[in-house]
């Protein structure tokens, strides 16, 4: 099989105009084919926490984000492409996987799950929009060779190809989950699933916590086999709560280390002072890592310069 | 042998040659046999007496010991992975545990020790990863790096590992099934080597929606074939759990392997932590380690929870390279 030099191989970026950031560190060299990543079949579910900063209820500004998609979500050959990480991580994921594949991007749809109701449509619209102005931006002579490509260059087809579901309890949850291995058998071109608090239904209100660890961890590993069987990216989020240990408390993932083997990789978003940071803390092939990100108006982009960025909120 | 098959084939899966019930109670007719470890495994009775004399002379010629390709955790066992054993790796999350697989892994396919059978739970089998570890051992010993031949010597040594993704109790079984059968059948596997590791990343995570609660049945995992009780009296995940472990013991010992399993924690209480799947399974691995990460760093600790021929409570330090 295929494979290069580099030391680490080259993993799931976003799409999107320059590299730097949080592509840097989930990827080290350019010109990785999507052919090595597919053939490597390493398709991981991943957790996530996203903290929306915007909510109140945030907790320190620990956001626990666990993340694992390599592969997938390729690579181009061109070098310097900005990441597109915006504070609505998932939003994103689900926004960058349509980039047409003319642009370097997958050409995917996207399967969003929502727990807790929150997703904003129109905030979705901002960030396609955001999106696709980078891509004319970074490819200006391409729209000039297939006109057919740029038709598709619209916010609303890249809101058409998301597909929503809003789950209210956690039977519902199990339900969607083994549905939706149906689902993706009609839907061949979806390519990444993204849950959103996968946890939230199982937090409150669980009295048997053996059951609940037995339905969480049966839950995973059919996301596991999705993610490989259909060739796609599992996203999932997951929230920090603090645990009591050795006199003092600490940010922890929710529910505990049982939940926290189960994904393959994990990326947890923080603030570090004044600046976003998301930091990869479990993968099989990355090291340990972590990089600035910021959240503008077009999404999520690298921390470049301080007046973009939004001040902290406690 | 068609007895075996037979057996296998009725009945749930649970009850297939894993714990060879029926193999028991065979008629032993030949008990003066030859120490040839291939001919006896091909036979079906219930197995040779053996002296004391012989098993020493058996474990010094036929059980040799497999290096995982990491210093310390070598150092710790004695050598490395001992064939005919079940070896455990448990630790926190994103301790190295899979790392640990992994490096095994390569280490078997660089030296030429033969086959490496990876199950994997969790994706989390990294092939550009294995090539990375590859490399970082072969730079070493070859200086001349010729970059041809050298991307047919990995092209070779990846060939020697094969993956399989299980993410199901059953599938589990049904892999080990068709691993037994066709060891049995001498069929060797990819290019004439025989197997000589298999690795099982994360049972504990097969285990977990099985084990657990005050009530038999298990939830969300319906079997295939009508459930039966294998040992009446436990609950349905425990008796799998031990099957499972039975049926790797087995192939550890007939076929001469060695068996790594990694296993996750759980929370003991007071906050401290406990490796995963209860008081029955710590018996069954003959070598159990724990290994933990300092945050943010490369270097792992591991810790000698049981071995059989080595004290346990030592502690090495080892460094996952990158």
């Amino acid at each position: 099989m295929e494979h290069n030099r580099s030391p680490y191989p080259d993993a799931v970026t976003f799409q999107g105009p320059r590299m730097l950031g949080i592509c840097s560190l989930t990827s080290s060299h350019r010109n990785t084919s999507l052919l090595v990543l597919v053939t490597s079949m390493t398709y991981l579910v991943a957790g996530f926490t996203a903290k929306k900063l915007l909510r109140s209820v945030v907790s320190q500004g620990l956001v626990k984000l666990n993340w694992g998609m390599l592969c997938l979500l390729m690579n181009t050959s061109a070098a310097d492409l900005p990441t597109k990480y915006d504070l609505f991580f998932r939003i994103q994921l689900a926004i960058n996987v349509q980039i047409p594949v003319e642009y370097g991007g997958l050409g995917g749809k996207a399967v969003y799950i929502d727990t807790e109701g929150s997703f904003m449509v129109e905030r979705v619209y901002q960030i396609a929009e955001g999106c696709i102005r980078d891509i004319l931006e970074h490819f200006p002579h391409s729209h000039e060779k297939s006109s057919s490509g740029q038709k598709q260059l619209q916010p609303e087809h890249f809101l058409a190809d998301i597909y929503y579901f809003r789950i209210c309890s956690y039977t519902e949850q199990i339900a969607v989950i083994n549905y939706l291995e149906k689902f993706l058998g009609e839907h061949k071109d979806v390519r990444i699933v993204v849950i959103d608090n996968v946890t939230f239904h199982f937090r409150q209100d669980f009295e048997d916590l053996a059951l609940r660890t037995r339905v969480l961890s049966g839950l995973s590993l059919k996301l596991m086999k999705i993610a490989k069987t259909y060739n796609l990216a599992v996203v999932l989020l997951n929230q920090v709560t603090t645990k009591f240990t050795e006199g003092s408390f600490q940010l922890t993932l929710a529910l505990g280390d049982s939940w926290s083997h189960s994904c393959t990789n994990r990326l947890i978003l923080y603030w570090n002072g004044n600046e976003r940071y998301a930091h990869l803390d479990k993968s099989p092939s990355l090291p340990v890592a972590s990089a600035p990100y910021a959240v503008t108006g077009k999404g999520i982009r690298d921390a470049v310069s301080s007046h973009h960025k939004r001040a902290r909120v406690t | 042998m068609a007895a075996a098959g037979g057996g296998g084939g009725g009945g749930g899966r649970a009850t297939t040659s894993g714990c060879g019930l029926k193999r028991r109670y065979a008629p032993h007719d030949q008990e003066e046999e030859t120490m040839n470890q291939d001919q006896s495994s091909k036979e079906d009775w219930c197995g040779r007496l053996w002296n004391g004399m012989d098993l020493l002379k058996d474990v010094t010629e036929n059980k040799h010991v497999l290096p995982t390709g990491l210093e310390g955790i070598d150092t710790l066992l004695g050598g490395g992975l001992r064939q005919g054993q079940l070896t455990e790796v448990t630790g926190p999350s994103s301790s190295g545990k899979t790392q640990v697989c992994l490096h095994s892994a390569s280490h078997a396919a660089v030296k030429h020790m033969g086959v490496v059978m990876y199950l994997d739970t969790s994706n989390s089998f990294s092939p550009s990863r294995i090539a990375t570890i590859i490399d970082g051992t072969n730079d070493l010993s070859d200086q001349r790096g010729f970059d041809l031949p050298h991307k047919e010597r990995l092209k070779t040594m990846m060939r020697s590992i094969v993956c399989k993704s299980v993410f199901d109790i059953f599938g589990m079984f049904e892999v080990l099934h068709q691993l037994e059968v066709s060891l049995l059948n001498d069929k060797v596997k990819s290019g004439g080597r025989k197997i000589c590791l298999l690795i099982v990343d994360s049972i504990s995570s097969l285990l977990a929606p099985i084990i657990g609660g005050k009530y038999p049945q298990g939830t969300t995992l319906k079997p295939p074939s009508p459930p039966h009780r294998l040992y009446p009296g436990i609950s349905r995940g425990r008796s799998m759990m031990i099957s499972v472990a039975m049926i790797l013991k087995k192939l550890a010992y007939k076929h001469n392997l060695s068996v790594l399993v990694t296993n996750h924690m759980v929370s003991a209480g007071n906050g401290a932590v406990k490796p995963a799947l209860g008081e029955s399974w710590k018996a069954v691995p003959h070598v159990r380690l724990v290994i933990s990460r300092e945050h943010g760093s490369n270097i792992c600790t591991a810790t000698v929870l049981k071995h059989t021929l080595l004290a346990s409570g030592r502690t090495a330090k080892f460094v996952v390279p990158s």
